[in-house]
């Protein structure tokens, strides 16, 4: 099977569907699933070979390449499969809704766009595909118009400055070396001067940071991420913003190489630390800011800012174990983020787009499935025990602990106390408590909805409990990288440092939590009773204002809002005004009217003669 | 082997119930006393879970139900986890680090439970229960980190050993600091005044418990006591040295009781600002002091 097979199909498919609309929407939409699925399955079984092929040179004679080993088949399965997820839960979402033909094209190929960075084999080729991918997310988000095309256009104005510093990356790379494929690149900056390593570093972290959202870099993703279409919020945040970290890993692990990016600069003031460092900021502040939100999909677009933060503290920090941390969380935050944003959407569709958690409650009695993928996907999220998220963030923990950096993983940790404030608030605040009058009558959601929802829930537990699978790929990734792999079995880790091993953790859990439900099961059997037959100190159960959700943090919130304006965001945009004004400066002059450009000349020529007259110049 | 992994597990399920039980009691008991008044018999809280079982309870739902039995299975599960003496039945399964996160999966039982009984006392409470637990932990992970920093291991059997070699962790200058920490927020981990704001009877109805009733009750008193005994085991398994046998480590955790229970009589209370205002506070500063002693003096094991 060829790799540019799987490309044809999904960049083909992309056009293919918006044609299909045109005939019929049922056609449609079973072409669009069937197309992600198809890529899905085929990517699967290219698991564990490596191959790479060039397939066109017509392009400034450029070969280019399309490679895929264990690192690229990693990224782009777990692409594909929240890809395709994604579409089956749009089937429902997006029916009310005007362009749907134009949805699903661009869906399809952002996806296809995505999976064609991954598998490429040289920069050109990248950032050919990297382009495609901005400007078919710029349509994607602006989709909802409104707020929604000043978000978008953040978005683009950023990914085209990052795009612009890549491209000077390259072009330096291909004037320096005379190459611009991996691995004839690969090990070639060893002699390097580190200055011109330091260079090249930053050019493409203006590029992967913007994408990935690194802080100070983050200002585009949280409107874009709350006001893009639900479904498509799942890709950008379990998979887009992850296009960033591959490129991260590609720079240090495959083009730099990890002898060098270690020995870049002494102590605090080397590039591991310093990205390291911006790494922790990155979990810290978002999660004190995602505190503060009240529009649900909000709150998860500053997690999902803070949640990448610890991938990029666990890639940059360098050790073996980091890594793998890094990129396990990547895909174990694709899997719990894509769920959150799916709960979320779910919600957001059976209340006719209600996403303010100041006006939802006790949705759990009409939503259970959407509660308990909620309750899965915030329980991975904060990596409570036997959840995927779990076993990522315990080697990060152990790492940076063993290896004396206990501030980074202070900043971690404490990321962790917040995780738990802001996504508690965000399951109370829409699931619990009391349910309003008018949600009495709401159904739950549509069987396209659910089934994602199920399928995610599932594998949070099941990588939860078997960590090992995921962690197999990742070490074989690692003896790619030059990183020594850990010692691990199906059920955990094991080094001499600290253990792990979740199959005690579930039987104890799992026996003693039936222990405990036979003592509760065995005693008096108790009285379901509704939710106004509450405690209300002696007066009647008020109906749709019983409920403790605004301002549900408020303590913390006053002391802490005035420190956690976003900073960052004004400056930008006091940036954006400045030019703005500029702009409208120079429009003075250059206003358009011919006769104002000839009385310039008149001027200009009147200068020249005055200079003349008086210094003889020329 | 597995049989006497499987005895050590019952035992010690049975002796913290017991022994956290017999400090509810006792915690009543001495109370009273400080009041000028008689108090009633140890064993009322004993008493108080038996009647409970055998009354009526209102139920919400599902995940009432649910909360109750995630969050003391949570608890019941760190016990495994920590050192009682010498017994640790899961030593080897990720250590402290494990012990840190199974602690919250008792809170967050209780505030799903909570959740659903849709009452506005109950989420103010969950509210103030998981700020305060924002307060504390910032203190705590510091000393937690330092403590895992200085002896260099992440295992907590491993940090009681070293303490049988080395002497108690008080004991070691670096370690004083965040020891002195620890000591101002271990009332705010117990839930003892001045940080009794999460139930505030007089203030919120009890908070969490609002809506709790019959065998709920019960299995939230029960939860309590768990509580209690995993807080006090922690701090004296990490600073106190832990101890070589059940009798001796249980005299230690009852004195480390009685001394919280003595200024649990005499304060009044924090409002929920002032109480994470100070935890950021003196407790952070002293925590962070000792983090930064001991990434001077380096490491000592």
């Amino acid at each position: 099977m060829n790799l540019s097979i799987i490309l044809a199909i999904a960049f083909g498919g992309a056009l293919l569907t918006y044609f299909s609309g045109k005939i019929s929407k049922k056609a449609r939409d079973v072409l669009a699933v069937l197309i992600s699925l198809v890529i899905a399955v085929i990517l699967a079984f290219f698991y564990n070979t490596s191959s790479r092929e060039i397939f066109y040179t017509g392009f400034l004679d450029f070969p280019l390449i399309l490679r895929i080993d264990t690192f690229s088949w990693f990224f782009a399965f777990t692409i594909a499969v929240i890809g395709s997820f994604s579409i089956i839960f749009s089937l429902s979402y997006i029916r009310k809704k005007g362009n749907t033909d134009y949805y699903y094209t661009m869906m399809l190929l952002v996806i296809a766009s995505m999976i064609g960075i991954i598998l490429s084999g040289d920069l050109v080729s990248f950032y050919i595909f990297w382009e495609i991918m901005s400007w078919s997310t710029f349509l994607l988000i602006s989709y909802n118009r409104g707020p929604a095309i000043a978000a978008g256009i953040k978005y683009i104005i950023m990914s085209v400055t990052g795009s612009v510093a890549m491209l000077v990356g390259i072009i330096s790379l291909y004037s320096h070396y005379g190459t611009v494929i991996y691995t004839e690149l690969s090990g070639l900056l060893y002699n390097a001067s580190s200055g011109y390593t330091i260079f090249i570093f930053v050019l493409f972290f203006i590029a992967l940071g913007i994408k990935n959202a690194i802080w100070p870099l983050h200002v585009w993703l949280p409107p874009a991420h709350s006001e893009a279409p639900s479904p498509f919020s799942a890709v950008l945040s379990g998979t887009l913003i992850k296009i960033g970290t591959y490129g991260i890993i590609l720079l240090i692990y495959v083009i730099v190489k990890i002898n060098v990016f270690l020995n870049l600069g002494e102590g605090i003031v080397s590039a591991r630390y310093i990205i390291a460092v911006t790494g922790a900021i990155t979990i810290l502040i978002p999660t004190f800011i995602a505190l503060l939100q009240d529009d649900a999909k909000r709150l998860l677009a500053w997690s999902t800012i803070a949640q990448a933060g610890y991938i990029i503290l666990g890639i940059a920090y360098g050790t073996s174990e980091s890594v793998a941390s890094g990129m396990f969380h990547f895909f174990n935050h694709a899997i719990f983020k894509a769920l959150l944003f799916m709960v979320v959407g779910a919600v957001e569709y059976r209340t006719n787009g209600v996403r303010d958690l100041n006006s939802l409650g006790g949705l759990i009695k009409k939503m259970p499935v959407t509660f308990v993928g909620g309750l899965i996907g915030i329980c991975g999220l904060i990596g409570v025990p036997l959840t995927n998220g779990f076993v990522s963030k315990w080697l990060i923990y152990k790492t940076l602990i063993i290896n004396n950096s206990p501030f980074l993983a202070f900043a971690a940790l404490l990321g962790t106390w917040g995780t738990i404030l802001y996504s508690y608030k965000l399951l109370h605040n829409m699931f619990l408590g009391q349910l309003p009058e008018k949600y009495e009558k709401l159904e739950r959601a549509p069987f396209s909805m659910q089934l994602p929802i199920v399928i995610l829930s599932l594998a949070i537990i099941l990588f939860g409990i078997l960590p090992g699978l995921p962690l197999k790929v990742i070490n074989s990734i690692e003896s790619g990288f030059g990183l020594e792999p850990l010692t691990i079995n199906i059920w955990g880790i094991t080094s001499d440092t600290g253990t792990i091993n979740m199959l005690n953790l579930f039987v104890a859990v799992f026996l003693i939590g039936i222990m405990i439900w036979l003592i509760f099961k065995g005693s008096k059997k108790s009285a379901g009773i509704g939710q106004y037959d509450n405690y209300a100190a002696g007066t009647t159960v008020p109906k749709n204002k019983y409920h403790y959700s605004v301002d549900f943090y408020g303590p913390l919130h006053r002391m802490i809002s005035p420190y956690l304006r976003d900073f960052i965001d004004d400056f930008y945009m006091s940036l954006a005004r400045s030019i703005k004004n500029l702009g409208n400066g120079i429009r003075r002059i250059y206003t358009g009217d011919v006769g104002y450009y000839a009385i310039y000349i008149m001027l200009f020529l009147a200068l020249l003669i005055f200079i003349q007259i008086k210094w003889k110049l020329w | 082997m597995v049989m006497t992994t499987i005895l050590e597990i019952i035992f010690i399920i049975l002796l913290a119930g017991i022994i956290g039980l017999f400090f509810l009691g006792l915690s009543r008991k001495i109370m009273a006393r400080i009041h000028w008044r008689y108090g009633p018999p140890i064993t009322q809280p004993l008493i108080d879970i038996i009647k409970l079982f055998n009354q009526t309870s209102m139920s919400h739902g599902f995940l009432f139900n649910f909360g109750i039995i995630f969050s003391l299975a949570g608890s019941v599960v760190v016990l495994l986890f920590l050192p009682f003496g010498r017994i640790c039945p899961l030593s080897d399964s990720g250590g402290l680090l494990v012990i840190l996160y199974l602690m919250l999966i008792a809170p967050l039982g209780l505030a799903l439970s909570g959740g659903e009984a849709a009452n506005p006392y109950t989420s103010i409470g969950i509210s103030r229960k998981l700020l305060l637990a924002f307060g504390y932990e910032l203190p705590l992970l510091l000393i937690l980190l330092t403590v895992m920093t200085h002896y260099n291991t992440i295992s907590i059997v491993e940090i009681v050993n070293k303490q049988f070699q080395a002497g108690w962790s008080f004991q070691h200058l670096s370690l004083l600091l965040p020891g002195i920490a620890y000591i101002l927020i271990l009332p705010a981990i117990l839930g003892f005044r001045p940080f009794e704001l999460i139930q505030a009877p007089q203030e919120i109805s009890s908070g969490p418990m609002a809506e709790y009733s019959g065998k709920f009750l019960a299995l939230t008193t029960i939860q309590h006591a768990f509580n209690i005994f995993i807080s006090i085991s922690l701090f004296t398994n990490l600073f106190l040295g832990g101890a070589a046998n059940p009798g001796y480590f249980f005299l230690k955790i009852l004195a480390v009781f009685v001394i919280f229970l003595f200024a649990n009589a005499v304060f009044p209370r924090f409002r929920i600002e002032q109480a994470i205002k100070y935890l950021w506070r003196w407790p952070s500063i002293l925590a962070f002091a000792g983090l930064i002693i001991v990434l001077i003096t380096g490491k000592n094991f």
